[in-house]
């Protein structure tokens, strides 16, 4: 029971990093219909930025830094390629996203070599008692700090300006214009706050259990791209839940390995495709995704 | 007519080019070729039907193995010797069979959704085959039975190894993929296929199941894959399940995007691109000052032919978005 | 024969077409007008298959469409044009209006990639076919274009072009003739009559434009706010006080 409490507090905690990756894609898709395949590179650029520079300025000003680098490259991606192809098909703006993949994963990559690089959390590796459970501090936090931001993100989704005019628009885009909505203004907030969440996201991916941060964090962050689709690329509320299911189940499976060992080692790993294909077989456009029929 | 000529012209050279060049240039000739096939299948599901899909290294993988299974003499894992060609048809046609068994996946998933759903298949692909150990040596790997005997032939007075009749093996594939490819595309079914990317609504109104021809899209291009599978196998000596992740799908993204995406020959021009720019970045280096050794943390060959594929991707898709999709997928007559 | 029987098809909260009932005989064109948001094109997608009523039921010379798919009813020989036109731009005009024949073409993808004689032979026969229509629609000129390089009347007529290269038994014309001009109109509109006398085509027709439809039409039906408010000849419509009010007060 014990083992089951603490794999699911884990999970939680795992799944709500997913969450806010998986929150970013679901703005820019809602947003921008852009699925992002770049997300999990701005995730690792502003965390790189992190452990490059706390040594120097701190932890907390290091956090800020890298937060303002994945947001600002977010919108430079935006401005110069996602704007001025707007119109494109959603396929031409993802495969476009794969091209800036590919950059921004190669100089990182080249940058960080084979090395294990520390993002320096004040928290270390330092594990948190909650009864008989114990989890990595890490973790605790961050399913606090997701927690909060996902909060926080959903009364702003809800009372803000940019929130009503966000669904207004992804709702009609040529509607929401004629009504004054700056669609321009809102797809680029939506980009800046995609970005942010990823590189908060990154930060404590790569802190403990994760021994820091090296191109497989990516790998990891790529998972979120599963839990935005199991949960509905155009909801919201998909993004949580994907989050949640996908990190509950990886961790189940990996925390119950030695009973799951006739499917293989490492099967944690890969549960999060598995349960989205699950759900793709029965709702082709996620759990809380709206099915593309409708008119003709 | 100038396309005939150029057309021919190409046959002869790939017909004499043995005679006259070294190791070097059959070997990357064969990779060549067997990147050309696997990126004419992408380029039938991605560019003429429209669904995008990363899973093509888990089709390239499912060839591979099968045909290293099939033809292999290896003591310690599952091989049964078969001749290699008919390990070869093996692969392609279980390669076909995989691609048939997602299909109910791939058929009912447009465009976006399928890109992403076919991540799912190349990582649970390499979870698989790791798991597979007999049949695939797992982590490290096993090595490729060859394609064709190593034993000499003097033609004309030259002497032709593997790696000569290797080539004509690989271009003869190559050509062959692409006349059933052209033939294909320019079909019956092909134009069902360009239809249903631009509307599923007008191409079930002329009769086309749409749900049978994206499944049809995907196992084509799956049978593809599994040939190219089975020649980079040849190519590469040995393979092992790290061969075939989802890097290799982004790569083949790469060629069909930069050869035009729908194009045949514009998948095998890209192919013929991403594959060598790496090798001839290496081989060169020291000609090319700003290229630096790996593991010296500057920019390598590898790196800088990786900047090259993603700027070129961008470029590509901002200054041909329209040709991309010339009508958006979206409403086609209103409800009033 | 098409029978409509109190067909009801809803989006959310709206309802776009109410009870609808009508009959469609053979071998005649029937019109359906109505100002814009009656209901029109909705019916004529119910027809088709690609909305599903949520009450009522749709026959076509006796089949009941229920859970028939849409590329089902076009392989029963229902084949329809769409108002903004469904082309590939990509595509030429040729290719555009064999994709019409594509019900009666049998080629699978084996054969179509290794080009069996078969295959060869059946192309060969359909292209032949699709030029006499091009022809018939003055198109023959056009047949190797790209369709996006075209004008709009053309493509609006290839639309046209390739529906009746289906050799329909039933034709839904969702406006054809909307942004053609007077010429191309009653060329267009001489080509659909030759469908019901000479090819013994059923026709139900969308349009707007009314000297067209009282010229064409043996019955038209009115629809406003998705609900059938008169039927008759072209003569018994232009009487009806409802439809003066409703529709033709409002566009004339």
């Amino acid at each position: 029971m014990i083992t089951f409490l603490s794999l699911l507090l884990t999970g939680l905690s795992t799944g709500a990093i997913y969450a806010l990756v998986a929150l970013g894609i679901v703005l820019l898709f809602k947003a921008a219909e852009v699925v992002n395949f770049a997300h999990g590179s701005l995730l690792l650029l502003g965390a790189y930025v992190t452990a490059r520079t706390w040594e120097a300025v701190g932890f907390p000003t290091a956090v800020a830094l890298g937060v303002l680098v994945g947001a600002l490259a977010a919108v430079i991606v935006e401005r110069l390629l996602a704007n001025p192809m707007r119109d494109a098909a959603p396929v031409a703006l993802a495969i476009m996203t794969i091209g800036v993949d590919i950059v921004i994963a190669t100089e990182l990559n080249r940058r960080m070599g084979p090395d294990i690089v520390v993002v320096g959390h004040p928290w270390g590796g330092t594990a948190a008692r909650l009864g008989d459970v114990a989890v990595p501090a890490n973790r605790l936090i961050a399913l606090l700090v997701a927690g909060a931001l996902i909060v926080a993100f959903l009364v702003a989704f809800k009372l803000t300006d940019w929130g009503v005019a966000m669904r207004a628009a992804a709702e009609d885009r040529e509607t929401a214009a004629l009504l004054g909505v700056r669609l321009s203004r809102v797809t680029t907030l939506s980009w800046i706050l995609a970005g942010a969440l990823a590189v908060v996201a990154g930060i404590f991916l790569a802190g403990s259990p994760t021994p820091g941060l090296s191109p497989a964090v990516g790998v990891i962050a790529l998972r979120a791209l599963p839990a935005a689709i199991l949960g509905g690329l155009d909801s919201t509320t998909g993004a949580l839940v994907g989050g949640l299911v996908v990190g509950v189940a990886e961790s189940l499976a990996a925390g119950y390995q030695d009973q799951l060992s006739f499917l293989g080692r490492g099967f944690g790993d890969v549960v999060p495709y598995v349960v989205m294909i699950a759900v793709l077989l029965v709702r082709p456009a996620g759990l809380f995704g709206t099915r593309e029929v409708g008119r003709v | 007519m100038y396309r005939r000529i150029l057309l021919g012209l190409g046959v002869v050279l790939l017909l004499v080019l043995p005679y006259y060049v070294g190791q070097f240039w059959l070997r990357l000739g064969f990779s060549v070729a067997a990147a050309g096939i696997g990126a004419i299948g992408l380029t039938i599901l991605t560019g003429t039907a429209g669904q995008l899909s990363l899973a093509h290294a888990f089709f390239l993988g499912v060839g591979a193995v099968t045909y290293c299974a099939l033809a292999g003499t290896d003591a310690d894992l599952v091989s049964l010797g078969w001749p290699p060609l008919v390990a070869a048809l093996a692969g392609v046609l279980l390669a076909g069979l995989a691609g048939l068994a997602f299909s109910p996946v791939a058929a009912r998933l447009r465009h976006i959704y399928l890109g992403i759903a076919s991540i799912g298949l190349v990582v649970i692909g390499q979870h698989v085959l790791n798991t597979a150990a007999p049949l695939t040596g797992g982590f490290n790997g096993r090595l490729t039975p060859g394609i064709v005997s190593d034993a000499k032939v003097s033609i004309g007075g030259v002497p032709f190894g593997a790696y000569e009749k290797q080539w004509y093996v690989g271009f003869a594939f190559l050509a062959l993929a692409a006349l059933l490819a052209r033939n294909l595309v320019r079909g019956r079914v092909g134009r069902a296929f360009v239809l249903l990317r631009d509307s599923e609504p007008a191409a079930s109104s002329v009769g086309i199941a749409v749900q049978r021809y994206k499944a049809l899209a995907f196992v084509v291009s799956s049978m593809y894959a599994g040939l190219a599978g089975v020649l980079y196998a040849v190519a590469i000596g040995s393979v092992a399940p790290s061969s075939f992740a989802l890097d290799v799908s982004v790569l083949y993204l790469v060629m069909v995007v930069i050869g035009g995406l729908g194009s045949v020959a514009g998948a095998v021009a890209g192919a013929a691109a991403v594959t060598a720019l790496p090798v001839l970045l290496q081989e060169y280096a020291g000609y090319l000052p700003f290229l630096a050794e790996p593991g010296s943390g500057g920019v390598t060959a590898s790196h800088a032919a990786r900047f090259v594929f993603g700027v070129a991707v961008i470029a590509v898709v901002l200054t041909r978005s329209g040709a991309l999709h010339r009508f958006r997928p979206s409403a086609l007559g209103s409800r009033s | 024969m098409i029978t409509i029987d109190e067909v009801t098809v809803r989006f959310g909260q709206v309802t776009a077409l109410d009870a609808v009932s009508l009959t469609v005989a053979p071998h005649t064109v029937h019109a359906v007008i109505g100002p814009n948001g009656a209901g029109k094109s909705t019916l004529l997608n119910v027809l088709s298959g690609l909305y599903r009523p949520a009450h009522g039921t749709v026959r076509i010379d006796g089949t009941d469409l229920a859970g028939v798919k849409p590329y089902e009813i076009a392989r029963l020989g229902v084949a329809r044009s769409f108002q903004n036109v469904a082309l590939s731009g990509g595509q030429t005009a040729m290719d555009s209006m064999l994709l019409g024949r594509h019900r009666l073409m049998r080629a699978g993808p084996w054969r179509t990639a290794f080009g069996t004689p078969g295959a060869r032979r059946e192309e060969r026969a359909h292209r032949a076919a699709v030029a006499e229509i091009a022809t018939r629609f003055g198109l023959d000129h056009l047949l190797e274009r790209p369709v996006a390089q075209l004008a709009y009347g053309d493509r609006k007529r290839i639309d046209l072009a390739r529906a009746m290269c289906a050799e329909p038994k039933v034709l839904l014309l969702d406006e054809p003739v909307a942004g053609l001009n007077a010429g191309e109109t009653a060329a267009v509109s001489a080509l659909i009559r030759r469908m019901r006398d000479e090819h013994d085509v059923t026709v139900v027709l969308v349009e707007h434009d009314m000297p067209m439809v009282m010229g064409l039409a043996d019955e038209v039906t009115v629809l406003d706010f998705g609900r059938r408010i008169a039927g008759g000849t072209p003569a018994e419509i232009q009487d009806h006080p409802d439809v003066i009010r409703a529709y033709l007060g409002v566009a004339s």
